[in-house]
């Protein structure tokens, strides 16, 4: 009886209630549409950066990841990528071991990491070979060859099919030296990478660096960044049966978390503002109407309806409001999302910055039940607490003086 | 500081220094004497450490808390600026050679039978997988001219007095420590130098283990070098013959050298 009367109320003034509704749906589309898009982004960015190089989670040995030293290894690497790729979440494990060498011919060095890969399970994880853009990648079999990022070859004054020397320190203190032919360049846009990494099949590099069967890290990666966090515990325990630690994708490019955090912090005090503006929009509006319908909540009293359900009534009415005006808002922003989610937006001339963080040309917003409900939510239940003011108004009315109102 | 020896000036001309110092320290009063006269025991611990050149057969240990491994070279040095060490053991090692002229350093890696130019960048890192960097090789003098020194106390050790000096660097030094601490003992000899970061906290410290006669000298004949955050990890370095101030042929210090050693 109350939610008639108050549906019936909302559209006595029919243009109000629809202004009303507008200025929420927007509010409600524009935090659908950037949340999604936001997510979207980040999800692209972690997704690339993680595939492009790290994976999405490592097994390491303690310390590695803040001191990253050939000696500290991983006995067993074989076993382990057996034992990780039965976890669930997990679909794709490879191991790898990394020198800190000079890379030279003739005259022009550079400092620089080879990464010892192996080239059968390494595409699995990560994508490094599609961004080789001349030459090829490493393939199954190779053995003296090498790849490397496009800048270290420019330093180093290198050509596909030239030899390179690299000289280092081996795992049990000696020297490690060794010529290899250079057969790709790859070309990700993240400056550290294309600057400082080559890569070698890993055969080779235990051979060069006297690693015997160890290994440095099990890199890992799933179909899903979520799913592969998911299986963070059982990694965990697997890693530390073994001696060993697990860095997830935080612990692997912490910029790009931090990255992400500051951005999306900045991003709420957007939304917060967002919806504190269309509330007091939204509660403006009702108040107005309370005041002016003052003389009619007189005659409801009057003829014996209590002031508690005159409010209730009035905070259904807004209830309506929100509730409707953000249906519309999950609508428009959700259709919108879709839309771009299908198409891409594509920001020109910014390509180079875009690339420094691995996000590509285009970037798509992702709809997920977060990013649709949380907005909208925030909005109606903010409505549903700034409500308590006229309601509280309304129970302070006095029959006569109320009808004796303008 | 560094491993292989090498320059100085003569003892006559160290005397007119130690002259020159105390006529300043009359002239110009306390502070600024001290100033010189820290520099000067500094110079004269570089000056008893290297001669105008030398000729050794060093034998360098790295400890590990996994494992150790000992290696032997001959060292040859000229003046401050010229150095070269060649590998004779273990097999594996044998032939690898660093050779350092006019504030650039090389390597010959006997398996690639190539020399390499040690780039900028990586000097910092360790030679030999040891806990000396190029940069010990070659930028010994560093603690001299960079950095400016100050006795900060005075002990007695062995018959001995003993300056603790602190080094600080000059504004816009290129170095890398933000604090030097040396102790030097009154005849000239390095008993200690710890080398502390931008917050003037330990790094390292290498000690003289074993000070004795050599090659008509006292000499710092086993020093340790030790990381101070990083425990059981150190490098010792034992001079078992030396001879100072000989000639070395002009062909020695050159890349081709290296490369194909004539001797």
């Amino acid at each position: 009886m109350l939610l008639a009367l108050a549906w019936r109320n909302l559209w006595r003034q029919k243009m109000r209630t629809a202004l009303s509704l507008l200025s929420m749906a927007l509010a409600s589309a524009i935090l659908v549409f950037m949340l999604s898009f936001q997510l979207g982004v980040y999800d692209t960015m972690k997704g690339n950066a993680l595939r492009i190089f790290d994976g999405f989670a490592q097994i390491q040995p303690p310390g590695y990841q803040d001191d990253p030293d050939i000696k500290k290894v991983i006995d067993n690497p074989d076993a382990l990528v057996r034992a990780a790729l039965k976890i669930p979440g997990i679909d794709a494990a490879t191991e790898r071991a990394t020198g800190f060498v000079i890379l030279a011919n003739g005259e022009q060095s550079y400092g620089g990491a080879v990464v010892g890969v192996d080239p059968k399970n390494e595409p699995g994880v990560t994508s490094l070979a599609a961004a080789v853009h001349d030459g090829r990648y490493l393939r199954p079999g190779d053995s003296d060859v090498i790849v490397m990022g496009s800048v270290l070859a420019r330093n180093l004054n290198l050509k596909l099919g030239d030899r390179v020397t690299l000289i280092g320190s081996g795992l049990d203190g000696s020297v490690a030296a060794d010529s290899l032919r250079l057969v790709g360049l790859f070309h990700t846009g993240m400056a550290d990478l294309d600057r400082q990494i080559a890569e070698m099949p890993l055969a080779r590099f235990k051979d060069t660096f006297a690693m015997g069967r160890a290994a440095n890290v099990v890199a890992l990666a799933g179909p899903s960044l979520d799913g592969v966090d998911a299986a963070l515990p059982a990694l965990r325990s697997l890693a530390a049966g073994n001696g060993l630690t697990v860095a997830d994708w935080r612990a692997l490019e912490p910029a790009i978390d931090q990255g992400i955090t500051l951005d999306f912090s900045t991003g709420i005090l957007f939304y917060v503002s967002l919806v504190v503006v269309v509330v007091f929009i939204i509660l403006n509006t009702l108040l107005m109407s309370v005041l002016e319908r003052t003389r009619e909540f007189g005659m409801l009293l009057a003829v014996g309806m209590r002031p508690g359900k005159i409010g209730v009534m009035v905070w259904y009415e807004l209830i309506f409001l929100a509730v409707l005006g953000n249906a519309i808002g999950i609508v428009l922003g959700g259709g919108l999302a879709l839309y771009f989610q299908i198409q891409g937006i594509a920001f020109a001339g910014m390509e180079a910055m875009m690339a420094q963080y691995g996000l590509p040309d285009r970037l798509y917003p992702a709809l997920s039940p977060t990013s649709v409900l949380a907005g909208p939510l925030v909005i109606v239940v903010s409505v549903m607490i700034a409500g308590l003011v006229p309601y509280r108004r309304i129970g302070a009315l006095k029959p006569v003086a109320a009808m004796g109102a303008a | 500081m560094q491993i292989l020896p090498s320059l100085s000036s003569s003892p006559a001309a160290r005397r007119a220094a130690r002259t020159a110092i105390v006529l300043a320290a009359s002239l110009l009063g306390t502070a600024l004497a001290e100033a010189q006269d820290a520099t000067a025991i500094l110079r004269s611990a570089f000056d008893n450490w290297r001669a105008k050149s030398s000729t050794a057969t060093i034998e360098m240990v790295i400890h590990r808390p996994a494992w150790q491994r000992s290696m032997t070279m001959l060292s040859w040095t000229e003046g401050h600026n010229k150095s070269l060490a060649r590998f004779t053991a273990p097999a594996k090692d044998a032939g690898n050679a660093t050779l350092t002229i006019g504030g650039q350093t090389y390597v010959f890696n006997p398996k690639l039978n190539q020399v390499i130019k040690i780039p900028a960048s990586t000097m910092a890192q360790s030679w030999m997988g040891s806990d000396f960097s190029y940069n010990d090789l070659s930028k010994s003098e560093d603690l001299l001219s960079e950095y400016t020194h100050k006795i900060t106390s005075t002990a007695r050790s062995g018959g001995h007095k003993i300056y603790v000096i602190e080094a600080i660097p000059k504004p816009g030094a290129p170095v890398v420590w933000g604090k030097i601490e040396a102790r030097v003992r009154d005849d000239g000899v390095f008993v200690k130098e710890t080398f502390f970061d931008q917050d003037l906290k330990p790094v390292r410290v290498m000690s003289a283990d074993k000070i004795a006669a050599l090659g008509g000298r006292a000499y710092p004949v086993v020093l340790t070098m030790r990381q101070s955050n990083k425990a059981n990890q150190w490098t010792r370095i034992t001079t078992t013959k030396a001879a100072f101030d000989v000639s070395q042929p002009s062909y020695l210090f050159t890349k081709s050298n290296l490369q194909n050693p004539r001797d």
